[in-house]
């Protein structure tokens, strides 16, 4: 019988019962023998620089492939460099799964080196965790993992993998690896709510979809469709959902970014909310005090979170828009969608002033209008940073399911997402430009990928909205101390691109606006990960900072 | 003219309040915002200043804002203002009435402002 170690059959289950293509790690004494099993198995290693680089990979790579993103980390620090991006995973609800070595067995409160519980560290921010004390028992606890990540309200899974058990060596029949069966699995509402959603939405004079991340793990594209294309309601995506129907579907809002959403919301009688938490994001449902609200959700206990839905259906996204559309009348809501668009057109008035007249400085709204005319609708958009993610998230448009993202502006606020997404998404789809606009501070948490960009010839476009400094926490500073009691928020004129370009990237700087095209063009024939450095204006202030700064003085 | 009136009762109904109610009180208390109201001709034209609690005004379409309100006619403006509804503001810009100059977010902040009143 031949035999096989423990590392192996990790990378023999991965392989083979859950077809994973690609895994993000750093390499590590304790998880050697998996790290050897992915070379005898072909898989894809993709080593980064930082462990937390590893888990964003991963968890962006779920949000591009929709299929589980796998990242392998080694004890102690591996694993506590990498809790940060468990972390966002587990707030975002992204099927993330992952493995971690650990100190031997045998050790156990010897004083083992990386010796300590990390179990209990990871229990309240994953779905799953757990330690495998048994080399027979590797496909077992990985089927569970995979089932956890990615069942019912998708979560990150933890799974710690001692070396005793990992260099161990089995008869390989004795723990066969079998593909694993995918049980289709459905919640559905009762018919009675069913019918009064549909009463509902068929009684709308202004109804508005907004959806989330919910729509995007469900893949729900073709219902969606039907769903908006019959009722006629106009929809707004946002996270993961955002590009399920693309931003220039006739019915979308998309285009008026953060403005175009919240100008409209407190008109509308009907919001159908998808797949989307009532966080601070939509300022916990306040957004829409007067609507009757109809909210879809796979975790029951997001129907009346923070604001009672008037009829709460559970379910996947997608079933649930299936269930419905045979319920609702066909309507044509398009003299409310133009009012919507022309309402925040104008409101707009000045933003959209500023991304077609050339700016010196450059003002960061021009910037991103300028990075749109390069590489257009068909392309992956990142934006990283504070005020960074306002202007990245109003001003990008893509076509593309995930086609814009700003995994820095979600519940953990986490900055540094930027060029690890960036990198998963130029993984995921190798031919179509991907391009991250990174704060100048954000860009320093992992621009050390770029030498994983380097090395593993993945090339991403880095535009640094550069305005020297912690920005969003400066303008609020100013606003709340005064311009000369800031403190801890300059960070001073730096090379980035050098940076890059000494990595082995394409670098350029740019401080006035006619170089901005040419520089975009020639970063992106240049074939290598590239970072164009742009100097904006630093006293530029976006919307962002002024809510964020209001939210606290109200306290 | 009524517009140039409702501007002014405008200016004394926020000082006033900033005096006498709490809620308001507390809601400008660390904001600093300037806000404009005027007619696309400049003809009728107030400037609230917002500065940590304090409310002073100037009267003119030339001083520096945060955000302004920038309306097609003084009667429209007199007209939606006094019905002080959301779903008037947002059909005024919706027809071409209404344009927000600056940072929206600022009429949005004095909008949540007037709802202490």
């Amino acid at each position: 019988m031949t035999k096989i170690s423990g590392g192996h059959l990790v990378a023999k289950y991965l392989k083979e019962a859950e077809q994973v293509t690609h895994v993000f790690t750093i390499s590590g004494g304790h998880i050697e023998s998996i790290l050897d099993g992915l070379t005898e198995y072909g898989l894809k290693t993709i080593d980064v620089r930082h462990e937390q680089a590893a888990a964003m990979m991963a968890h962006a790579w779920s949000v591009y492939t929709n299929t589980p993103g796998v990242c392998l980390v080694t004890a102690g620090p591996g694993f506590t460099n990498a809790l940060t991006g468990i972390v966002n995973a587990h707030l975002e609800n992204v099927p993330l799964v992952v493995l971690c070595g650990r100190h031997p067995i045998r050790d156990d409160l010897k004083g083992a080196l990386q010796e300590m519980n990390q179990i209990d560290m990871v229990k309240p921010v994953t779905k799953w965790c757990a330690t495998c004390y048994d080399t027979r028992r590797i496909p077992e606890y990985l089927a569970i993992a995979f089932r956890q990540a990615t069942m019912g309200r998708p979560g990150p899974v933890f799974l710690e993998l001692p070396p005793d058990i990992l260099f161990a060596e089995i008869d390989g029949g004795s723990s066969p690896v079998v593909p694993r069966r995918r049980h289709k699995t459905a919640t559905r509402p009762i018919q009675a709510d069913l019918e009064a959603a549909a009463r509902i939405i068929n009684a709308a004079q202004k109804p508005v979809l907004l959806g989330g991340t919910g729509i995007g793990l469900s893949d729900c594209g073709p219902a969606l469709k039907a769903f908006v294309e019959k009722t006629g309601i106009p929809f707004a995506l946002i996270n993961y959902g955002r590009g399920v129907l693309p931003d220039d579907h006739p019915l979308s809002l998309s285009e008026g970014g953060f403005t175009g959403i919240t100008s409209g919301l407190p008109v509308a009688d009907v919001i159908v909310a998808v797949g989307i938490r009532f966080n601070w994001v939509l300022q916990s449902g306040q957004l829409f005090p007067n609507a009757k609200v109809i909210r879809i959700d796979i975790d029951p206990h997001e129907l009346d979170r923070n604001q009672t839905a008037t009829v709460g259906l559970e379910g996947d996204a997608g079933t649930v828009l299936d269930l419905l559309l045979p319920l609702v009348d066909k309507r044509d809501h398009g003299q409310w969608v133009e009012s919507f668009r022309r309402a925040y057109t104008a409101f707009m008035t000045t933003e959209l002033e500023k991304r077609r007249t050339p700016s010196d400085p450059i003002h960061p709204s021009r910037l991103v209008a300028q990075i749109m005319e390069v590489f257009g609708t068909d392309a992956y958009y990142v934006a990283d940073g504070g005020d960074t993610t306002y202007y990245g998230l109003s001003g990008f448009s893509s076509v593309h399911r995930a086609g814009v993202q700003i995994p820095a502006g979600g519940l953990l606020g986490c900055l540094g997402t930027g060029i690890p997404f960036a990198l998963a998404a130029k993984l995921a789809h190798p031919d179509k430009p991907v391009i991250v606009l990174n704060g100048d501070g954000s860009f320093g948490f992992n621009s050390m990928e770029f030498d994983t960009a380097v090395r593993h010839n993945i090339p991403i476009i880095c535009v640094v909205n550069n305005d020297c400094a912690w920005g969003m926490i400066k303008h609020s500073q100013e606003i709340s101390l005064g311009h000369d009691r800031c403190t801890c928020a300059d960070l001073g004129m730096r090379h980035y691109e050098k940076m890059v370009e000494g990595l082995g990237g394409y670098g350029e700087i740019v401080t006035k606006d006619e170089e901005i095209i040419p520089a975009l063009k020639r970063a992106a024939a240049s074939g290598k990960p590239a970072c164009v450095n742009v100097v904006t204006d630093p006293t530029v202030t976006s919307q962002a900072t002024i809510l964020f700064y209001q939210s606290f003085s109200e306290l | 003219m009524r517009l140039k009136v409702l501007l002014f009762g405008l200016y004394w109904l926020l000082w006033f309040s900033s005096k006498t109610n709490a809620s308001f009180k507390k809601f400008i208390r660390k904001s600093k915002v300037r806000l404009m109201i005027r007619t696309a001709d400049g003809q009728f034209a107030r400037l609230f200043v917002f500065d940590q609690g304090k409310i002073t005004t100037a009267v003119g379409p030339h001083h520096a804002f945060d955000a302004a309100l920038v309306w097609k006619d003084a009667k429209t403006a007199f007209s939606v203002m006094l019905k002080q509804n959301m779903e008037a503001f947002f059909y005024a810009a919706a027809d071409g009435k209404l344009k927000i100059e600056g940072m929206p977010v600022y009429a949005q902040w004095f909008d949540a402002a007037m709802k202490h009143i």
